[in-house]
């Protein structure tokens, strides 16, 4: 039987109709239409499917949609200011760390989660920050020095905040 | 890959829970952080038609710290509050080391305490450090609550002391010794998002003259369907001076008394051998900080 259930995805609240055994990845595919999120193992080990919540983040190809009501979920769709991407994301296209891209949208939301928590990451806690986002393509050297540049670029943000 | 159907529940209460687990019993399963139960129904090997999800109950969340008795620990913690818990780093290391090799961020943001045990995977990283640690588990049920040594919880592979009808919902640590240390060391094939082909978790409390051992726990993962206590190393351990030879035949009877099996991580020969290695180093580290005393536990 179908359950009505309100998910907040990048700030917006979503009515759907979900069955229980939805998963949050499909529901935020298809029924919410943002395609950002990728799928790919589908068992919790590759890392594409990966989103914030509660900027944590979640596997959501492993996390049911019925669970997930109440929280502040975002996607990668929610990281850009309109046109301006996020330093995140400009560090990514900066350093050359895209590749086929379909890593790309998790790798950035792990990104973003280990920022948050730790805005001064050595290298080897960038690795341990991306540990469960699987690229095949960059060799991931490319993908460090996105994040380490980000971490720069938001610490540079904040202290002209500061003066 | 889909999941199969079931119906869903969320309460917000334990009472309630422990009410849904009772009407639907051997059909229901607990749903946690989801990151092993979710993955088991995808491939087919849990079918359960009830799943009651239990991350609203606030009887199950939190981590409290009591001084001179111990630690509680919500069955619904997070690992990775676990692995970034200040407290726990400072009085718990093993347990916070251990909470810090389990999956990725995202698993660690998303798998629970309680969950570790629950599943019993002999491979988990969490349990022997808690068993180490000398935890204990409170198992409530409609009637009331009972609690056990979470060495007597975890019966084999996938198998548990929680009869039906009962949700695990607390840990409990006890306050270590001043003069105490404890370390959690693994061995994997690669650096992230492993299982463990073994790991070790030892706590050692130190006499006041700082050499020799008052007492010892030393607990072994991944070579025994449950964590295994490796009692032989512990006896002689206890009251002998931690020297070089001492700490060495403790590392040789823990690998005589391992029984582990060869499998595509490791041989069994092989995890023998790496058992050795790693309860001696396990012990020498432990000795070292235990030793440092109060500067190193601030």
């Amino acid at each position: 039987m179908k359950k009505l259930i309100t998910l907040n995805i990048n700030g917006q609240d979503f009515d759907l109709a979900v069955s229980p055994r939805d998963l949050l990845v499909d529901v935020i595919r298809k029924k919410v239409g943002l395609t950002g999120t990728k799928k790919g193992c589908g068992q919790g080990d590759c890392g594409a499917c990966t989103v914030l919540m509660d900027g944590h983040p979640v596997l959501s190809c492993i996390t049911l949609a019925v669970a997930s009501q109440g929280k502040k979920i975002q996607t990668i769709e929610g990281l850009s200011e309109g046109e301006k991407l996020h330093p995140i994301q400009e560090s990514f296209v900066e350093q050359g760390a895209v590749q086929c891209g379909y890593c790309t949208p998790g790798m950035i939301l792990s990104a973003k989660a280990l920022l948050d928590r730790n805005p001064d990451p050595s290298e080897e806690e960038i690795k341990q920050g991306i540990a469960g986002n699987l690229c095949r393509c960059t060799g991931y050297k490319k993908i460090v020095k996105a994040i380490s540049a980000a971490a720069e670029k938001l610490g540079g943000k904040e202290e002209e905040r500061v003066r | 890959m889909f999941l199969p159907e079931f119906e869903y529940f969320a309460p917000e209460t334990l009472e309630e829970a422990l009410g849904l687990l009772e009407r639907y019993g051997e059909k229901a399963k607990i749903l946690a952080g989801g990151t092993d139960l979710l993955v088991m129904m995808k491939d087919k090997l849990l079918k359960p038609e009830v799943l009651i999800d239990i991350s609203k109950l606030i009887e199950l969340q939190g981590i409290q710290y009591v001084p001179e008795q111990g630690l509680t620990l919500g069955a619904a913690t997070k690992i990775d509050e676990v692995q970034h818990s200040l407290s726990i780093q400072k009085n718990w290391r093993a347990l916070a080391q251990a909470a810090g090799e389990l999956g990725s961020a995202q698993v660690r943001s998303m798998a629970t305490l309680g969950g570790n045990s629950c599943h019993a995977s002999p491979a988990a990283e969490t349990p022997p450090a808690l068993v180490a640690l000398g935890a204990k588990v409170s198992l409530a049920c409609p009637g009331g609550e009972r609690e056990i040594l979470l060495e007597n919880f975890i019966l084999g592979n996938r198998k548990t002391a929680l009869q039906g009808g009962e949700i695990l919902t607390r840990f409990f640590l006890p306050e270590p010794s001043p003069r105490s240390a404890s370390v959690y060391l693994y061995h994997a094939l690669r650096g992230a998002m492993e299982i463990d082909m073994l790991n070790v978790a030892v706590y050692l409390a130190l006499a006041p003259d700082l050499r020799s051992c008052q007492e010892v726990r030393i607990a072994l993962g991944a070579v025994s369907p449950v964590p295994l206590r490796a009692e032989k190393s512990e006896v002689i351990l206890t009251g002998s001076k931690m020297e070089n030879s001492v700490i060495e035949a403790a590392g040789r009877l823990a690998s005589a008394q391992a029984s582990p099996i060869s499998d595509l991580r490791a041989t069994a020969q092989h995890r023998r051998e790496v058992v050795e290695v790693l309860v001696r180093r396990a012990l020498t580290q432990a000795y070292e900080v235990a030793r440092a005393g109060k500067e190193v536990k601030g």
